[in-house]
């Protein structure tokens, strides 16, 4: 059974369609990269598997319990069991560090203060943060801001992880350290998903990579597939782009 | 021209004036502490309320700041008698003003509101967070933060407003004013005492309030 399992998802916008039945099923501890062109749908279907966005149509399942967004307990079911970091950081800027990263295990899930901090400080020492703990997002950096939002998912202890572009703020040294965090959670069997533009990352970290464009997966394969061998056009123009570009750059 | 000042006929009558001072106090207090909780009921309601409770807190909104503030007072003091709705001087006051400063506050809640990020509020929804818990660790800090000079400010100027109540017989700093003036004939040695106790009061009310607002809200108000 899929842990995450997304079938015939559609979402609109006012008018506008912008996924356009997607099915997509993720195995547990499987790392899945959406990849595609700005606009094409990869951070709206994040925002529709979290509950931001409502489906029109398809279903989206947690290791076979399907999510009824319409019903507030089946949605609260689900958002304790996945987490999502934006790209905007998110941070809650009226708290500290620690504080971003303990509030909900501590206010929303009620557990213990004491074992929480100590969890949340390990985590913000994983990512390099140890010694920001009383600093507040707007003293911070975009990269150091991102990594907090990190903490904050992963002191969620989520099955589900929801990146939406987390790399792209990040300075170049601490890439790696984040690429290693998520190795790590990979070996810890939790289940990604991610969207990115840094194809490096996507090729190291993905063991699938799906192609995105006008709100549907338009190729969906191993990394090696996809920005080796791509088997559609699309994906071929879109990749030689990017990787021309970056290698240009 | 051969007014001679005489400080020393006032001096007497500082502690009643201090006195004084503690009702102008309470009334400020009282009426911005009501004016805010009304304030932040209208704002919400404003901007989610739906088309109804919209169109009634502009209704409020726009009556409350359009007309003078003396003239509603006038109106609970000595028009709401006649229906059987007594109260005192300083209730009538303190309702007037609380009722006052709520229309002006919506005003100034609702921009803060409208300034919280749509980031915090996705990231406050995907944590489940419930909508009185965002209320309370995301919107409100994030609220005060950023109209605390606003809230200064309508302070201030609550705190000066509270001089009419002398004309309903309020005894407050203003109200005793009135009393020594009568007694003792020196307008200008007691006016510009009183006048002095307020820049007092109102100064070191901006100060509390900056550095209150800097400590729970990290808000950047210049202390001086």
């Amino acid at each position: 059974m899929a842990q995450l399992d997304i079938r015939g998802l559609v979402a609109r916008y006012n008018d506008t369609t912008v996924l356009d039945g997607i099915d997509l099923a993720i195995d547990r501890g499987e790392i899945v990269s959406l990849i595609g062109p700005s606009g094409s749908g990869k951070s709206t279907l994040l925002r529709v598997i979290s509950g931001l966005l409502r489906p029109v149509k398809g279903t989206v399942s947690l290791a076979g319990e399907t999510i009824d967004y319409g019903d507030r307990r089946s949605l609260r079911r689900a958002r304790n069991r996945l987490a999502i970091v934006f790209q905007q950081y998110n941070l809650f800027g009226n708290m500290n560090v620690l504080r971003n990263v303990m509030v909900t295990p501590v206010t929303i899930k009620k557990r213990d203060r004491r074992e929480v901090e100590a969890e949340a400080r390990t985590l913000l020492e994983k990512v390099g943060l140890g010694d920001k703990l009383n600093a507040y997002p707007d003293e911070l950096s975009g990269g150091q801001q991102q990594r907090v939002a990190i903490a904050r998912a992963l002191c969620l202890k989520p099955e589900i992880l929801l990146l939406d572009e987390v790399t792209s703020a990040l300075d170049p040294e601490r890439v790696g350290e984040v690429l290693d965090t998520i190795k790590l959670l990979a070996a810890e069997h939790m289940t990604l998903l991610i969207v990115s533009h840094e194809m490096a990352f996507v090729r190291d970290v993905s063991h699938r990579v799906a192609f995105m464009a006008e709100g549907t997966i338009q190729e969906l394969g191993t990394p090696e597939q996809i920005f080796d061998a791509p088997r559609i056009a699309r994906t071929r123009t879109f990749v030689s782009r990017i990787l021309g570009h970056r290698t240009a750059a | 021209m051969h007014y001679v000042l005489h400080y020393g006929q006032i001096t007497p009558y500082i502690p009643y004036l201090l006195g004084g001072v503690l009702i102008s106090l309470a009334l400020s207090i009282l009426s911005f502490a009501g004016g805010m909780v009304l304030g932040l009921v209208f704002a919400i309601l404003r901007n989610e309320g739906g088309a109804a409770a919209s169109r009634f807190v502009r209704g409020y909104v726009a009556f409350f700041t359009n007309t003078p503030q003396l003239v509603q007072i006038y109106v609970i003091y000595f028009g709401l008698p006649d229906f059987g709705i007594l109260f005192t001087p300083f209730m009538a006051v303190l309702i007037g003003m609380t009722l006052n400063a709520a229309g002006y506050l919506t005003e100034i809640l609702r921009a803060g509101l409208a300034s919280v990020h749509a980031q915090e509020l996705d990231a406050a929804e995907t944590l489940n967070m419930s909508r009185l818990q965002t209320l309370r660790h995301v919107i409100l800090p994030h609220l005060f933060r950023v109209t605390m000079p606003a809230l200064t400010n309508q302070y201030i100027l609550m705190m000066l407003g509270t001089s009419m109540a002398a004309i309903f017989g309020v005894e407050e700093l203003t109200g005793r004013a009135f009393n020594i003036n009568s007694t003792t004939f020196r307008s200008i040695e007691v006016f510009t005492t009183v006048a002095a106790i307020y820049v007092v009061v109102t100064f070191l009310a901006t100060i509390l309030l900056a550095l209150f607002s800097r400590w729970a809200f990290r808000a950047r108000v210049p202390v001086i």
